[in-house]
């Protein structure tokens, strides 16, 4: 008795909060990407999708039902005191978010800068011709 | 979106992998939109769908475009899965102490952030709350932000650069593919067409960087698109038609430039009396009162971001085209 | 005014509906391109002109974003088909061989 209750609990609290369900399988198809696939540049490819997995989970907590873009209006501006906090979106999740993104395309700049530099060395892109290529 | 990923990582073909991975930052920056974040949107959509995809692009160009599969290593992969789909379970089983999507008495949205939001247009005088925040109550963050994309510039720089004498020797013997050699009447639409383009393009960067402060906007976005107008241009044309340009000195010592602008205006503060980067002490040299002078001291601000954020992307991509040599590219 | 709106948002929806089928069922590299460069470009206008008489229906200071959207689409119509010029001309250096009727 005790477990059907709890399990369809669980399942009403997945389908209620299915983004943080989207974000995980993202972020497991990016850690997938990362380990598993052989090509220096599905791995990079696969980095990414980690990072902007990560950057939807925080965007997805910071939005609220019905809450406008946190851009203050003409007439909000002059009289500041007409502020109601819940209309607006929180801006500090977007504000970490931004910075995560920019890092991401220079660490993602970074990463093929060195798989191009592995190919100048090697002339493949594929990681077990490399080990080969090393052990030798 | 997970289907865009997935179709993207078991491309065969690499440049069509990229061009997928350029999709997919589309529909994400979509989604971002629609959740209220337009600046993270506006961002997504300049660096991910547009530098990002470039960035990959140019790799491939440089090297061999295909993949050739090899056969075996499915249990490896498979094993992979098994670890990966464990760890996702972890992750999930931790779902019901989650608040609900959209509550807006969640831990998040209820503590600091009601600060912000009533406080920040009678500190500043900036309605947009994520360029306020982001440059001056967080200003710090922002400046090593900064210093990060600085730091990787000069990183490919020195991983990829090879001065040309060294280069000549070695030519016939590395697997690099030459690109084709430029024929100027090949491209007559393109060129005509991005020469009518680009001005347009760093008017509105230009735009999005100063108007920060009322829309989405600010350095980062507005930097980006500079950027990806100077990149246009070499595409477009030659790359030696950019290098003839903007000589690599001088691009090396703009990027450093922006940092330089960012810290000097910290250090500014603390000459007039004040902590570092606090811009309402420098009141007595901008104009306007204290509130104002914040304003002023974030658009100072956002235009070192600006210009760091413009030339540290040309840099990476003539690095990147031209796998370090500086000559030829895409 | 409204209702023109959805008229022309949904036209462009038929056209890209049109451009997607064009773009899985011709034969050749070069009818695709086709396909694809034309009827994008068209349907992407209609829409933002619909999206023109939708804003010129709500709040002040509406000319301007109408104005800013004949922008959008001004870029639109220049840089699409100069980027599906681009492609074709590489495909063509490529060695993409045109359909005939009789090869199979």
């Amino acid at each position: 008795m005790v477990d059907s209750t709890a399990g369809s609990d669980t399942m009403e609290n997945l389908i209620a909060n299915f983004n943080y369900v989207i974000v995980v399988i993202l972020m497991m198809i990016g850690l997938w990407a990362m380990l598993a696939q052989k090509n220096l540049i599905k791995k990079c490819i696969g980095m990414a999708i980690f990072q902007t997995g990560i950057i939807l989970f925080f965007i997805s907590i910071g939005a609220k039902n019905e809450a406008k873009v946190p851009i203050l209006s003409k007439f909000v501006v002059e009289n500041s005191s007409a502020i109601i906090v819940n209309d607006y979106a929180n801006p500090l999740t977007q504000i970490l978010m931004l910075t995560a993104i920019v890092v991401g395309v220079a660490t993602l700049g970074v990463g093929l800068a060195l798989a191009q530099k592995v190919y100048q060395q090697h002339s493949t892109f594929h990681e077990d011709e490399i080990l080969e290529n090393q052990r030798k | 979106m997970v289907l865009f990923a997935l179709i993207s990582l078991s491309i065969q073909n690499l440049m069509g992998a990229a061009i997928v991975f350029g999709a997919y930052s589309f529909m994400m920056c979509l989604i971002w939109a629609g959740m209220g974040a337009v600046d993270v949107a506006f961002t997504e959509a300049a660096v991910g769908a547009g530098v990002s995809t470039v960035f990959i692009v140019s790799t491939i160009y440089n090297t061999s475009a295909t993949m050739r599969s090899r056969p075996g290593g499915m249990a490896f992969k498979f094993f992979i899965g098994v670890v990966v789909t464990l760890a996702g379970a972890f992750l999930l089983s931790a779902l019901t102490d989650f608040p609900d999507w959209g509550d807006p008495n969640s831990p998040v949205n209820a503590t600091v952030v009601p600060y912000y939001i009533e406080n920040s247009i009678d500190d500043t005088h900036v309605p947009n709350l994520v360029t306020s925040v982001l440059a001056d109550y967080r200003g710090f963050d922002t400046l090593l932000e900064t210093t990060v994309v600085f730091i990787a510039c000069i990183a490919i720089y020195s991983i990829l650069r090879i001065e040309t004498a060294k280069s000549k020797t070695d030519e016939t013997e590395e697997g690099i593919t030459s690109p084709p050699s430029y024929n100027p009447s090949d491209s007559l639409i393109v060129r005509q067409a991005s020469r009518f383009m680009i001005p347009f393009m760093q008017l509105f960067a230009l735009y999005v960087i100063a108007h920060g402060h009322y829309s989405p906007g600010g350095g980062f976005q507005g930097g980006v698109i500079l950027g990806a107008s100077l990149i246009l241009l070499a595409i477009s044309f030659d790359l030696k038609f950019l290098l003839r340009h903007w000589r690599e000195k001088s691009l090396m010592l703009l990027v450093a430039s922006g940092v330089f602008l960012y810290a000097a205006v910290g250090l500014a503060c603390v000459f007039m009396g004040g902590n570092y980067l606090e811009y309402g002490i420098l009141d007595s040299i901008l104009p306007g009162d204290q509130a104002m002078a914040r304003s002023h001291g974030i658009l100072l601000v956002e235009i070192g971001v600006g210009i760091t954020v413009m030339f540290s992307m040309v840099a990476i991509h003539i690095n990147l085209a031209s796998n370090g040599r500086f000559d030829r590219g895409l | 005014m409204e209702i023109l709106a959805y008229t022309l948002i949904s036209t462009g929806l038929i056209f890209f509906l049109g451009t997607t089928i064009g773009l899985l069922r011709f034969p050749d590299f070069y009818s695709r391109m086709h396909a694809a460069g034309k009827g994008d470009t068209l349907s992407t206008v209609v829409i933002l002109l619909g999206c023109i008489c939708i804003v010129s229906t709500q709040g002040d200071m509406s000319w301007l974003l109408g104005l800013k959207i004949l922008l959008i689409i001004n870029f639109i119509f220049i840089g699409s088909p100069t980027a599906t010029h681009a492609m074709m001309d590489a495909g063509n250096k490529a060695g993409a061989e045109p359909w005939r009727k009789d090869s199979k």
